[in-house]
């Protein structure tokens, strides 16, 4: 099994590398745009053709994926910057009318649909790239406060809290020096999946439009604006499809297996502390639970 | 059994303020709206006789409360208001788009419960060899993969290079029954990420129950192995089954409409997504309600199930 991983692990790293080096470098070698051509045309210059208001596709190749992978990685860590105080201090509180003021307004939100939410918002207010890594991280803020506190609870009740708070320290030394430094690798694991599901819901929204002008240079953009020269000119669909496919696939296959190997080293603690989780912590917070 | 009472009680009160949160949350659409909400939605160019048209339909000129009360108190006779942009009542606009969505929806989950169960016992029951490793590698890959990436190049090559399904379903209109080439592409996209879950979690199901002092008594008791495996173990791997079975309803809904954008399908998908673009706010929130309120009752529905099937888990609300 052990040698199934290390496979998946490559594997994921193979597939991953071309679309995460070219979102993150494409621009600096994609150079100065050249002029427009006639839309959906082959050769002439244009190795993948060009796109519907004729600009060269690999020019908006190599600028298209950056605005999705910061995206994604912008809503991941607003995600963490509000869930993370929400559940640490739910956790670690005594005074249970906080928790549940903190908690329960999550639970309800969790009944939202996602894209739901994004297509709401997308309505009323004309959303930037940042306003929908706001939107993003939103959605996900539910989901990773309860992972938070459920990880907190489990390293609040250990033993080692008690000594502790026996020997006088302070709550913040407490909270940040023990209860926070021992939830890393859960949270570590947890940001592999959900960065995932966060990529899925930003290029979902930027295909729908959400977020991006219409002749924006982004991966998902692409795949939606060039669909009807797909009959004459399929490069400028068919690449960044590729690409995006690359990345989500090749990201989760390579988190997967990252968090399979943390798994196992924190084995044993885990398996204690995973049964005593009290109270309402709900096995939603496993992968599957939410895109 | 008291606990049980309590766990239901609960959840329904769970539910009940998650509906209670949907129509809030979807009322409070038109108040975010920045300014003078009649201006906001009249266009760039706002024509005065447009907006007063705005005011009056949207009862702009009374007190939030109130105008949250009316609606609030026509939903549950199906009054979900009008459109702004042609008038029709927006349970028209639903009425309209409902089928072909349920057909797509129905379909899919039709063909999801038999893959997902059939691929995750199949590969609990070769751990480890050659068709688990298959079926885990691909399932865990195409999991995370957006629907219209996915979508856009299985039309390129079954449906343009090939040619042997159509690209989309244009032209079909709503009548999709008498054209099943023109579904297969559309459920064939729908069910790749929820399938991908549930044969994951069966598996993982499966592989526990099959491991467990209970399934190694009745196999040495000599009960036969398919009756062990299908009535002994399956139940127990269905609980969390059930419950993602409920949770999927929630992908299915970006699915239909990223699904129906990419095909031209004219269901409940293409009505929202022409509604945001013409920022008709009253079919948008009526549709919001609709589905949100499915996602709430799903999902109570699931975890009562969930509860039924395995009790002593206690799924905690």
């Amino acid at each position: 099994m052990k040698q199934l991983r290390a496979g998946r692990f490559a594997l994921g790293l193979t597939v991953v590398a071309l679309p995460l080096a070219l979102a993150l470098l494409g621009p600096v070698f994609a150079g100065e745009p050249g002029p427009r051509a006639a839309s959906f045309t082959l050769g002439d210059g244009h190795w993948l053709g060009t796109d519907f208001v004729g600009r060269d596709t690999w020019q908006q190749v190599l600028h298209g994926g950056r605005p999705v992978v910061l995206t994604a990685l912008a809503a991941t860590a607003l995600a963490y910057l509000v869930a993370l105080p929400i559940g640490l201090v739910s956790a670690l509180t005594h005074r249970r009318w906080l928790e549940e003021l903190l908690m329960r307004p999550l639970d309800v939100l969790l009944a939202v649909p996602s894209l739901l939410l994004i297509l709401l918002a997308a309505t009323v207010f004309s959303l930037g790239a940042f306003g929908l890594a706001m939107l993003v991280a939103l959605v996900n803020v539910p989901d990773a406060a309860r992972l938070v506190r459920a990880a907190a609870a489990e390293a609040a009740a250990r033993p080692a809290v008690e000594a502790l708070r026996m020997q006088g320290e302070t709550w913040w030394r407490m909270a940040f020096g023990y209860v926070g430094r021992s939830m890393l690798r859960p949270l570590a694991a947890d940001a592999g999946t959900r960065l995932t599901g966060v990529l899925y819901l930003v290029a979902t929204a930027a295909f729908l439009g959400v977020g991006v002008a219409p002749d924006a240079a982004n991966w998902a953009v692409m795949v939606d604006r060039n669909r009807t020269g797909l009959f004459v000119q399929p490069w400028a669909v068919v690449v960044p499809a590729l690409l995006i496919v690359g990345l989500t696939m090749g990201a989760n296959l390579l988190f997967d297996a990252a968090l399979d190997k943390g798994g196992r080293r924190r084995a044993l603690p885990r398996a204690t502390g995973s049964e005593t989780g009290e109270g309402p912590v709900r096995r939603r917070t496993e992968k599957e639970a939410r895109p | 059994m008291s606990g049980v009472r309590s766990f239901v009680a609960r959840r329904l009160l769970l539910g009940a303020a998650q509906t209670v949160a949907v129509v809030l949350l979807v009322f409070a659409l038109t108040e975010a709206l920045p300014g003078d909400a009649a201006v906001a939605l009249a266009g760039d160019q706002p024509d005065p006789a447009r907006v007063a048209a705005i005011r009056e339909a949207m009862n702009l000129d009374q007190p939030a409360w109130q105008r949250l009360a009316d609606w609030a108190a026509g939903l549950p006779h199906g009054d979900l208001g009008t459109s702004l942009v042609s008038g029709r009542p927006v349970s028209q606009y639903i009425a309209d788009g409902f089928a072909p969505t349920l057909l797509l929806a129905a379909l899919t989950v039709a063909l999801l419960v038999p893959v997902g169960f059939g691929l995750g016992v199949l590969a609990a029951r070769h751990e480890g060899r050659l068709a688990d490793r298959l079926i885990s590698s691909v399932t865990l890959a195409v999991y995370a993969v957006p629907e219209f990436a996915l979508g856009i190049l299985l039309v390129t090559v079954l449906a343009i290079q090939l040619g042997w399904l159509p690209p989309t379903a244009v032209g079909y209109g709503a009548d999709l029954l008498g054209h099943p080439a023109a579904l297969v592409l559309p459920v064939l996209v729908l069910l790749a990420r929820p399938v991908c879950s549930l044969v994951r979690l069966v598996r993982a199901g499966m592989i526990d129950a099959l491991a467990s002092p209970y399934v190694a008594q009745a196999r040495r008791y000599g009960v036969p192995r398919a009756r062990l495996r299908y009535a002994h173990a399956l139940p127990n791997a269905l609980a969390p089954a059930a419950q993602q079975l409920a949770r999927t309803v929630d992908w299915l809904l970006s699915g239909v409409i990223v699904v129906e954008a990419l095909f031209v399908i004219p269901g409940l998908g293409t009505v929202l997504l022409n509604a945001i673009a013409e920022r008709d706010v009253p079919v948008v929130q009526g549709l919001a309600v609709v589905f949100g309120a499915l996602t709430v009752v799903l999902n109570l529905g699931a975890d009562l199930v969930a509860l039924r099937l395995a009790p002593r888990t206690g799924v905690a609300a």
